[in-house]
């Protein structure tokens, strides 16, 4: 299926947030480090990030070690870089805010309004500017190719990436994620955690554009068939109780949405136009390699 | 038959009306209109003073406190703001000042000691009252409190889209979590918690320097806050928050010369009025009363 989207990577072989943090340069451009560095955990990081904590917590955050950068000059420019246990979960916190131009850096970057993120291999690195000025772009471009030079080795893309269906399929908006809470932050489907999903469960949801039409496809893998069984009858049954035989209906704004289970793996065709659309989707995805 | 608990989806929001529910910006219900017709309207006073800050952003306490006292004397019809705190506290009350510490933009501690300093002119004793955020839960005061003071600046935010005075009171859970779905629309149960049913007497929305948006895992920038020098003050907290929304999206279009929503759709606000019935979100359901400077007003 989609091998494009998986580099050569290889494993990390357990590079650590110290380690990373003995490499950091004391000075960028003008700005020298400020005060002591910070180290968070998955419980402490609500006092350090307010709101948007929760998605690091979402995909198994370990430790994020904080850095400011200050000059009298100008804004502090702040460096954080999450350790998120596995490249997975970093490439998945990544793909959780995709917009602005992609600087060639590590794994994946992008650059906007005064904020740097990337990943590599297990991290997910952040940096912004308290205010964008000239001086504090090229400061985040050299500070973050520094962090990702210091990041030896690269690591894999999640497997579930290679479920979704190629034809028409738009790489950069892809998002992985584990929680509930992160699948309505992109699409807002319920408010119950209707399709049980949690840290054991892989899911992405990604969007179509093709010759027919657009559409949108989540894809879920659950860690058995049991699981992923009762989240389809609970979908059937709550959200899609006008279904026709193949798991279709057309919704209220007038586009298809559709359901498909095969083993330990969901599907769920979104905000379809035109119908054959939804089922090619749903089709192609179940014909996908299967973990 | 057996009831079978019923699951909000967007298939809901669908049926109500796409538009007028998930896309809906902030103060347009999208329920009936019924209740927007017979409801009385809320008064909100918005007083503004450019001196409020130095040419550095940092606060005037004095000019902070004149601007209090004249929302304070319009907003309860009062000939002076000294009457406007009696009615609003008796001295018998235990009082909690529900604050906002976010570092980035925290509620001023100049506000915070000129609400002080009312209440203990109202007769307030001072051992009977606290300002708190975080440490809501665990504070004596706050766990007898009978009167409670909302005050926090207006910002965007992550899950809710904006940081408002409905939102402020999540400390309150110890599970803030639960109320992330969807936007947050669930913030007005918060206001049915025990601890705080029925208990706030005043809303202070502070628009000295709000955010109008925010990027990156802090959601902060600078370069998205201005100095507005404005105080948005009411009884209703639903009244409150729609107005400073309003001025947040007008911000929002102003600066970014397109129609730019606020996201995701703060429509936590909209959902305290029509299911949670907290107030008056609707611009036609409240009674807007604009005080001092007027430049650049967005409203």
């Amino acid at each position: 299926m989609i091998t494009l989207l998986f580099g050569s990577a290889s494993m990390a072989h357990g590079q650590s947030l110290d380690h990373l943090k003995a490499g950091l340069p004391d000075r960028v451009l003008t700005w020298t480090k400020g005060e002591e560095d910070r180290l968070y955990d998955e419980r402490t990081i609500f006092d350090y990030i307010d709101g948007a904590a929760e998605v690091y917590r979402a995909y198994s955050m370990q430790r994020c070690l904080s850095r400011r950068y200050i000059t009298p000059q100008g804004p502090a420019v702040v460096l954080d870089i999450f350790d998120m246990g596995s490249s997975e979960d970093a490439y998945g916190v990544f793909t959780h805010d995709q917009d602005g131009e992609k600087p060639n850096l590590g794994q994946g970057a992008y650059y906007r309004a005064g904020w740097l993120s990337l990943w590599k291999d297990r991290f997910f690195v952040s940096i912004y500017a308290e205010r964008e000025t000239q001086a504090t772009r090229a400061a985040l471009l050299e500070l973050a190719a520094t962090v990702a030079s210091l990041i030896r080795t690269e690591g894999p893309k999640p497997r579930i990436l290679s479920s979704l269906p190629v034809r028409g399929l738009q790489t950069e908006g892809i998002k992985y994620f584990h929680h509930h809470v992160v699948l309505n932050r992109h699409y807002y489907l319920t408010t119950e955690n209707l399709l049980n999903l949690g840290k054991k469960t892989d899911a992405a949801l990604a969007s179509y554009l093709r010759e027919a039409g657009a559409a949108q496809l989540l894809v879920i893998e659950y860690a058995d068939g049991e699981s992923a069984k009762g989240a389809y009858a609970a979908f059937l049954r709550h959200y899609l109780p006008d279904a026709d035989s193949s798991g279709m209906a057309l919704l209220e704004n007038k586009k298809w949405c559709g359901v498909r289970l095969k083993e330990k793996r969901l599907a769920i065709v979104l905000e379809a136009d035109p119908r054959d659309l939804a089922a090619s989707l749903l089709d192609e995805t179940m014909k996908g390699g299967m973990p | 038959m057996k009831n079978e608990h019923h699951v909000i989806t967007r298939r809901d929001f669908l049926r109500a009306g796409t538009c007028a529910a998930v896309g809906s910006l902030i103060g347009v219900s999208f329920t009936t209109s019924a209740r927007a017709q017979s409801a009385p309207k809320s008064r909100v006073v918005l007083i503004r003073d450019k001196d409020v800050l130095d040419p550095s952003g940092n606060i005037r306490p004095e000019v902070l406190e004149k601007m209090l006292d004249q929302a304070l004397s319009t907003l309860m019809g009062t000939r002076d703001s000294a009457t406007a705190w009696k009615q609003l506290v008796k001295p018998s009350d235990v009082v909690g000042v529900k604050s906002n510490a976010w570092y980035h933009l925290r509620t001023p501690e100049a506000l915070e000691a000129a609400i002080q300093m009312r209440l203990l002119e109202a007769g307030v004793k001072e051992n009977k009252m606290a300002v708190d955020d975080r440490g809501v839960l665990r504070n004596p005061v706050f766990k007898q409190c009978t009167a409670l003071i909302n005050t926090r600046p207006m910002r965007t935010h992550y899950w809710s889209g904006l940081g408002t005075l409905l939102k402020n009171y999540i400390m309150f859970t110890p599970s803030p979590p639960d109320y992330h779905d969807n936007a947050c629309e669930n913030l007005g149960a918060l206001w049915q918690l025990p601890q705080v049913k029925g208990k706030t007497r005043l809303n202070i929305l502070v628009m000295l320097t709000p955010q109008f948006h925010g990027v990156g895992p802090h959601s902060f920038s600078l370069d998205y806050v201005w100095n507005y020098a404005g105080l948005v003050v009411s009884r209703d907290p639903v009244a409150a928050d729609a107005t400073g929304a309003r001025i947040i999206q007008a911000k929002r279009e102003d600066f970014f010369k397109s129609p730019k929503p606020i996201s995701p759709p703060p429509h936590h606000i909209s959902v305290a009025d029509t299911r949670f019935k907290l107030g008056n979100s609707r611009p036609e359901n409240i009674e807007l009363i604009k005080l001092g400077w007027d430049d650049g007003i967005l409203i």
